[in-house]
C-alpha cells in the first residue's frame, strides 16, 4: 500500500519537476483560482408516512453518526393577545414528557452522548449510530407525549419578562420592534409584539392547545442525514412516529401590509439617547429561495455587506458609525428590507442623507467589477463554509420539497451566483431598493434630532413599545431668576435637608439586578466626608471596583488596578461619595443652570458641573419634586467618548434622609436596572474598606 | 493545541456571562464542562462502529518530498472545501529557558507576510478568497491553517510555501507583534481571574523540563531577544523536515500532489538537526503546595498529578477517569460537589496530555463562604472514591459513549480531519490511529481506570494550589 502511493508520489514528482525547468515557478503572483467547483449534495430518498409526515433520507457513511430533523411547515401565526404561545410551546416539549422528567431526558440524553433540542416547529436530534434507536424514541417520546409542566412555564415567564424589560431600555430592540409594526402593522404576524401582559395572559392550556394543533404529522418534514439507509430509517420513523395522528392544520391568510407611500419618518423619542439608531425599512415582494432573490442578495451584499458600500461611506469616509448595514430577505408571506446605523445625535441627519444617498446609488451608479468579484467571492465561501453541517443539507432538501423549488437548485447556487453581471445587480438595485417608499426609523433624542430629519419627510411619534404617541413636548421653561444653586438647595431640601444629611456618617448600599440568568451584586459604601467604594460582582467574582479614600482613587476591572488621576480621579473623588452636592463649594464645582428638559415625561432642571481637572457632568433634578432623576456624563469608550445616564427612582426614606431605590445605570451595551436590597447608615465603617490599593 | 484550547476555555468560563449554548440551552452547559468535553474530545478516538464497519473510517495518502516534508492527503469530496494546514514540530519545549515564547511569537511573526506577500496582506488575501485562517502553539508544535473553497487549493499552498520558504521577519513585524503577544498576555493571562493557573502549575510541576513554561513564555524574553535569534528560531524549526503539510477535503489526490509538489519541493532541507530537549523530568516524591494570591473574590483549588505521557496504555484509561470525574453534567464531581454538596461553583478536571509527559489537572471555585481546604477535602474524597471502588458499568458504559461521540464530531470538518491526521502522525509516527486509536480507550476496564487512579492520584506525585484573594 504505501510503496504503490510512494511510487505514484515520484511519479508524479518527476512530472512536476520537469515542468520548473522549463518554467520556473512564477511566485510574484498569486495563483489562479481553479473552475468553481459544483456542488454535490446527497441525493435525498423520499417517502410519505400513512399520516403525512413527509420524510426525506440523505444518506451519508462519512461518520457514524445521524441527525434527525423535524420541520414543521405552518403559516405565520397572528398571536393576538397571547403572543409569544407558540414558542413557549417549543421550549416546553423539551422539558418533560408524561414518563420522563426534565432531569430523567437529560441523563439519558447525555447517556447517549446525543443532542436534543426544540422550538415552536423544530425538532433536532444527532447521535452516533449506534444509537440511533434511542435517539428516535426519546425523540417520539418528546412528540408525542409532551407532559408540559406547569412549574417550566412559569420559569419561562419570568425569564421571558426580564427579557422583554430590559427590551424597553435597549435602543436596538426598540428600533426593531417599531420598525416591524410600521411595516407590517400591529395585526400582521410580523408586526405584532409580545408584552408583559401577553405572556402573563398564556396558561398551559393555551401551550397544550398550540401543540395539539400545530404538532401535526401532515404538516411535518423530516430529514434524517447522515450514517442510515432509507429502509433503516423508514422502519425507525415508522415504528417512532407512524401513530402520531394527523389532524387539521389551520392556514390562515393575511392581507398584504399596506404600502408605505411617501417615505416619513418614525421617531421613538429616548431623551437619553447619545447615539442615534437608524434603520430605513420597508416590506418587499420576494419570495425566498429563487434566482432572483440570490441576485437580490448579492446587490443587498454590494449595498450593505461587510465592508460595503454603506460601510465603506458612513465609516470609513464620513466616521459617523462603527458599522453601517443592510438585509434584504425573502419570505413567503412577505420580505423585508432594512439599512442602518447607529450614530451619534449631532450627525443623525447627515447619516439618514448618506445612507439615502447610498440607496439612490446602487441603482443608478454602476457597480465595479472589484465590488461584485468580492461579493462573489464572500457568498461562495460562505454557502460552502455552511455545508459542512450535516443540518444544512437536512435543510436544502426539507426546503426544496416545501417550496417547490427545482431538485438542482442548491446544487447550483454558486453558478446562479458567479453569472451574476454587473448589470443584473443595477437592475436588482432599481427592482428591490427604494428610498422613496421607505420609513425612517430613528430611536432617539427628538429634541436634538427631529427637526432636523423633517427634510427627509413627516415625522410620526412611537413609543417603546410601538405604540403611535403625541410629539413630546417641550419642558416648562425655568423660572425668570432661578440660579443652579437653588435648584441644588431645593434638591438637598427635598431629600432631607442639609442638617438630616449631615448626621449620616456612613451608607452601605446593597444592589442587585440580573443578567442574562447571572445575579450582579453592587455594593456602595461611602463614609462622610469623602470616601467611597462601589464594586460590581457576579457569579462570586469582583468585575469592577472603583474607590476613593478621600484623596486619591483608583479602578480596579478584573483584578487589574489602575490608579485614577485628574478628571477621572474627580469621578470618584467629587462626583462619588456621600451626597456629593454638600461638597460642591469645597471641591470648587461650577455649576449652570441650563434649561430645563423632560426626562421620562416629566419636567427637569438640567444643572451641567464641571471641576477644575475638567470632568463635567449634567444633573437632572425634577421641577415638582426637586429630587435628582437622572446624571449624565462622559465615559471614555473603545470608540472614543459615550455619554453614559444613569436614573434614580423609587425614593425611600433611610434614617430621615431620601434614599433612591431604584437605579438605572448602563454595563456595556446594556441598560442594567438595580433594586436597592439593603441600604445601612452608621454602621461604623473602616477606613480601610477604602482603600485604594 | 491541548494547551491552547485549555487556556482559552479557563479564560472564557471565568468572563461574568456564559456564552450562548447552541443546541442545548435549557441545560445551559457551563463553558468549562464544554471545555472539559473538548479537551476529552482531543484524545478520544473513533469507535468500533460494529454495524457499519466502513462508515467513520478515514482514509488517506501520504508521501515524503525529498527535502523531507511529509504530505498527507485526505479526500472527502462531499463539500468543495478544502483545508491546507502545516504542522511544525515546534512548540515551547523546544525553547532555550532565556528565550521562552519563541514558538508561539512566530505564531504570530509568520502572519506578516512574505517576500511575495505585503505586510499585512496574509489575511486579507484568504478572507478576499471567501477561506478562513488560523493558528496556534502548544508546547509540543504549532500549527496554521487556510480553509477555502476548492478551487483556493493552489492559493492555499501557495500562502503555506511563502511561510515555510522566505517569511518576512523584520525589525518593524517583531515590533507589532510583540505588542499584539503583549495584549494577548495581557488579555488571556494576567487581566483573567485565575488566567495564571497554567503557568503555575507548570512551574510547580515541572523543575528541569522545558514543560515548565507555557507557550506564551516571557516578554522580558521577547523584548531582549535580537533579529538575528528570530531569524536563527526560523532557520532552526521552520523546514520542511520539520513540518506535515496535511490537506483534506475536496481534492484530486493525484493533482494535490503535483501541487503540493510544485509549491514545496523547491524548499531547502534544513542544515542541520533539529534541537529535541532530552531533559528527563525527576519522579516527584514529595507533594508540592503553594498559595498563590490573585485579583479574584473566590478561592479556587488546583491540583496537577503527574501522568504518562500521551500515547501511553495508562494515558488512556487515565482519560476514561477524568472524563468519569469530570465529563458533563452528569459527572460525579459536578454532581456531587457542584450540585449537591454546593461547595463548588465549578469543579472540572482536565488532562493535559502532552508528547514527553502530562499532568492531570483537577480545578475547583469554591462557593460563597466555602473554605478552600473543605473544597480540597471533597475534591479528594471523590478521587479516594474511585480509588476505592469500581465504577459501574453504566458509568463506564456513559463515559466511553461520551468520548466517542466527542471524537466522531471532532472529525465532522475537514479542518479537524486535516489537524488529527497531522497529530497522529506528528506524535505517534502514524496517521491511521485516526481510525484506531479507540481500540485502546475501548480496552480500558474498569480495573485499569481503578488501578491508575491508585497510581497516579496520590499526593507524593501532585501539586496543590490554593488560589486566595489578594489582601485588599
Amino acid at each position: 500500500m504505501i510503496l504503490k502511493h510512494t511510487l505514484l508520489g515520484l511519479s508524479l514528482l518527476g512530472i512536476a519537476t520537469s515542468s520548473f525547468a522549463q518554467n520556473p515557478l512564477d511566485r510574484s503572483k498569486l495563483p489562479v483560482d481553479a473552475p468553481a467547483p459544483q456542488i454535490k449534495i446527497g441525493k435525498p430518498e423520499s417517502f410519505t408516512l400513512a399520516n403525512g409526515l413527509k420524510v426525506f433520507v440523505v444518506e451519508n457513511h462519512k461518520l457514524p453518526r445521524v441527525a434527525v430533523n423535524l420541520v414543521l411547515d405552518r403559516e405565520p401565526l397572528l398571536e393576538g393577545d397571547k403572543a409569544g404561545v407558540s414558542g413557549f410551546a417549543g421550549q416546553l416539549l423539551r422539558m418533560g414528557t408524561k414518563t420522563r422528567t426534565k432531569e430523567q431526558l437529560d441523563e439519558e440524553v447525555d447517556f447517549i452522548g446525543a443532542d436534543l433540542s426544540t422550538s415552536a416547529t423544530n425538532v433536532y436530534g444527532r447521535s452516533l449510530t449506534k444509537n440511533v434507536g434511542k435517539l428516535f424514541e426519546l425523540m417520539s417520546d418528546v412528540v408525542l407525549n409532551p407532559a408540559f409542566p406547569q412549574a417550566e412555564l412559569d420559569k419561562l415567564k419570568k425569564q421571558t419578562k426580564s427579557s422583554l424589560a430590559s427590551q424597553k431600555d435597549n435602543p436596538n430592540a426598540i428600533a426593531s420592534k417599531v420598525a416591524n409594526v410600521v411595516m407590517f402593522g400591529k395585526n400582521h404576524p410580523y408586526g405584532e409584539q409580545q408584552t408583559e401582559e401577553s405572556v402573563d395572559k398564556i396558561t398551559i392550556d393555551d401551550v397544550k392547545n398550540y401543540y395539539t394543533t400545530y404538532f401535526r404529522p401532515n404538516i411535518g418534514y423530516m430529514a434524517v442525514v447522515g450514517d442510515i439507509t432509507p429502509a433503516q430509517a423508514k422502519a425507525l420513523v415508522e415504528k417512532s412516529l407512524g401513530g402520531w395522528q394527523r389532524g387539521d392544520v389551520p392556514k390562515p391568510t393575511y392581507p398584504a401590509p399596506a404600502a408605505i407611500g411617501k417615505t416619513k419618518i418614525a421617531l421613538v423619542d429616548r431623551p437619553s439617547s447619545v447615539q442615534s439608531v437608524i434603520s430605513v425599512v420597508y416590506p418587499v415582494t420576494l419570495k425566498p429561495y429563487s434566482q432572483e432573490t440570490i441576485l437580490a442578495s448579492v446587490m443587498n451584499d454590494i449595498l450593505g455587506g461587510s465592508e460595503a458600500r454603506l460601510f465603506n461611506n458612513l465609516r470609513e469616509k464620513h466616521g459617523y458609525t462603527y458599522g453601517a448595514y443592510s438585509n434584504l430577505s425573502g419570505d413567503r408571506l412577505v420580505g423585508r428590507f432594512r439599512a442602518g446605523a447607529s450614530v451619534r445625535n449631532a450627525v443623525t441627519d447627515s447619516s439618514v442623507a448618506e445612507i439615502m444617498n447610498e440607496l439612490k446609488s446602487i441603482s443608478s451608479s454602476p457597480v465595479s467589477a472589484a465590488e461584485l468579484k468580492q461579493t462573489k467571492n464572500a457568498f461562495g465561501g460562505n454557502f460552502i463554509f455552511t455545508l459542512e453541517d450535516p443540518q444544512t443539507i437536512a435543510n436544502f432538501a426539507i426546503n426544496t420539497a416545501r417550496y417547490n423549488l427545482p431538485e438542482d437548485f442548491f446544487a447550483n447556487y454558486l453558478k446562479y451566483v458567479d453569472n451574476i453581471t454587473e448589470a443584473d445587480v443595477s437592475t436588482a438595485g432599481k427592482q428591490f431598493i427604494r428610498p422613496e417608499n421607505a420609513v425612517i426609523v430613528v430611536v432617539g433624542k427628538a429634541s436634538e434630532i427631529a427637526d432636523k430629519l423633517k427634510k427627509f419627510g413627516d415625522i410620526e411619534y412611537y413609543d417603546n413599545k410601538g405604540n403611535r404617541v403625541e410629539a413630546p413636548k417641550a419642558a416648562a421653561a425655568v423660572p425668570v431668576g432661578m440660579t443652579a444653586q437653588q435648584v441644588i438647595d431645593k434638591y438637598v431640601a427635598a431629600i432631607g435637608g442639609k442638617d438630616a444629611l449631615l448626621k449620616i456618617q456612613d451608607m452601605t448600599t446593597q444592589m442587585s439586578t440580573e443578567m442574562q440568568g447571572n445575579a450582579v451584586l453592587m455594593t456602595r459604601k461611602a463614609k462622610a466626608p469623602n470616601k467611597s467604594m462601589m464594586s460590581a460582582t457576579v457569579m462570586g467574582m469582583e468585575m469592577m471596583k472603583m474607590a476613593s479614600d478621600g484623596t486619591s482613587a483608583a479602578r480596579t476591572v478584573r483584578g487589574n488596578t489602575t490608579k485614577l488621576e485628574g478628571k477621572d480621579a474627580d469621578q470618584v473623588l467629587v462626583q462619588g461619595g456621600l451626597f456629593p452636592e454638600l461638597r460642591y463649594a469645597d471641591n470648587k464645582v461650577t455649576s449652570t443652570l441650563e434649561g430645563t428638559e423632560k426626562v421620562d415625561g416629566k419636567d427637569a432642571y438640567r444643572v451641567k458641573n464641571s471641576t477644575a481637572n475638567g470632568l463635567t457632568w449634567t444633573d437632572f433634578y425634577d421641577t415638582a419634586s426637586g429630587l435628582k432623576v437622572q446624571t449624565m456624563s462622559t465615559q471614555k469608550g473603545p470608540q472614543g467618548e459615550v455619554v453614559q445616564t444613569v436614573s434614580y427612582g423609587d425614593y425611600k426614606d433611610v434614617s430621615g434622609v431620601k434614599v433612591p431605590y431604584s437605579i438605572k445605570q448602563p454595563m456595556g451595551p446594556m441598560t442594567m436596572t438595580l433594586s436597592v436590597d439593603k441600604v445601612e447608615v452608621n454602621k461604623g465603617l473602616k477606613d480601610s474598606d477604602f482603600s485604594v490599593n | 493545541m491541548k494547551r491552547t484550547l485549555w487556556l482559552l476555555a479557563v479564560g472564557t468560563c471565568l468572563y461574568a456571562q456564559a456564552p450562548a449554548q447552541s443546541k442545548k440551552a435549557p441545560a445551559k452547559a457551563s463553558p468549562m464542562q464544554a471545555a472539559v468535553k473538548s479537551g476529552a474530545a482531543n484524545a478520544a478516538k473513533v469507535p468500533v462502529a460494529p454495524a457499519a464497519a466502513t462508515s467513520g473510517r478515514i482514509k488517506f495518502t501520504e508521501f515524503d518530498l525529498p527535502n523531507g516534508l511529509h504530505v498527507i492527503l485526505h479526500q472527502d469530496n462531499s463539500t468543495p472545501l478544502v483545508a491546507v494546514t502545516m504542522m511544525y514540530h515546534v512548540g515551547s519545549k523546544n525553547e532555550q529557558t532565556t528565550r521562552t515564547g519563541f514558538a508561539h511569537f512566530f505564531e504570530h511573526l509568520l502572519f506578516e507576510g512574505s517576500d511575495n506577500i505585503k505586510r499585512g496582506e496574509y489575511m486579507k488575501i484568504v478572507k478576499g478568497n471567501g477561506g478562513q485562517l488560523n493558528a496556534n502553539t502548544s508546547q509540543d508544535r504549532t500549527f496554521y491553517y487556510e480553509v477555502m473553497p476548492s478551487n483556493k487549493l493552489e492559493l492555499g499552498l501557495y500562502l503555506e510555501s511563502e511561510r515555510l520558504l522566505h517569511a518576512r521577519i523584520d525589525e518593524k513585524g517583531v515590533e507589532t507583534q510583540r505588542e499584539v503577544v503583549k495584549e494577548e498576555k495581557r488579555q488571556r493571562i494576567d487581566n483573567q481571574p485565575y488566567g495564571s493557573i497554567f503557568t503555575e502549575v507548570l512551574k510547580h510541576a515541572y523543575t528541569k523540563h522545558p514543560y515548565q513554561w507555557a507557550p506564551i513564555g516571557s516578554l522580558e524574553h521577547l523584548n531582549a531577544a535580537t533579529i538575528d535569534e528570530f531569524r536563527q528560531f526560523y532557520k532552526d524549526f521552520y523546514v520542511p523536515n520539520n513540518a506535515i503539510l496535511s490537506i483534506a477535503g475536496d481534492i484530486d489526490p493525484a493533482q494535490a500532489k503535483a501541487l503540493a509538489t510544485k509549491y514545496f519541493a523547491e524548499i531547502p532541507k534544513g542544515a542541520k538537526a533539529i534541537y529535541r530537549p532530552s531533559i528527563k523530568e525527576p519522579e516527584q516524591v514529595k507533594e508540592v503546595r503553594d498559595t498563590i494570591y490573585d485579583n479574584i473574590t473566590l478561592p479556587a483549588v488546583v491540583q496537577a498529578y503527574h501522568i504518562p505521557a500521551q500515547g501511553t496504555p495508562d494515558s488512556y484509561a487515565v482519560e476514561v477517569l477524568q472524563t468519569i470525574l469530570a465529563g458533563g453534567e452528569s459527572s460525579r464531581m459536578n454532581k456531587e460537589i457542584v450540585d449537591k454538596q454546593q461547595k463548588a461553583l465549578q469543579s472540572a478536571a482536565f488532562p493535559v496530555a502532552n508528547e514527553d509527559s502530562g499532568l492531570f489537572l483537577t480545578y475547583s471555585i469554591a462557593n460563597q463562604g466555602v473554605k478552600p481546604n473543605d473544597l480540597e477535602v471533597a475534591v479528594n474524597t471523590e478521587i479516594d472514591r474511585v480509588k476505592k471502588d469500581l465504577v459501574t458499568d453504566a458509568e463506564l458504559t456513559k463515559v466511553k459513549n461520551q468520548l466517542e461521540t466527542n471524537f466522531v464530531n471532532q472529525n465532522a470538518r475537514i479542518f479537524g480531519v486535516a489537524e488529527n491526521l497531522a497529530n497522529y502522525k506528528m506524535y505517534y509516527g502514524d496517521a491511521n490511529l485516526i481510525n484506531t486509536e479507540i481500540d485502546r480507550y475501548n480496552k480500558v476496564t474498569k480495573e485499569d481506570v481503578r488501578r491508575v487512579a491508585n497510581q497516579y492520584l496520590k499526593p507524593e506525585n501532585r501539586v496543590v494550589l490554593y488560589y486566595l484573594p489578594k489582601a485588599k
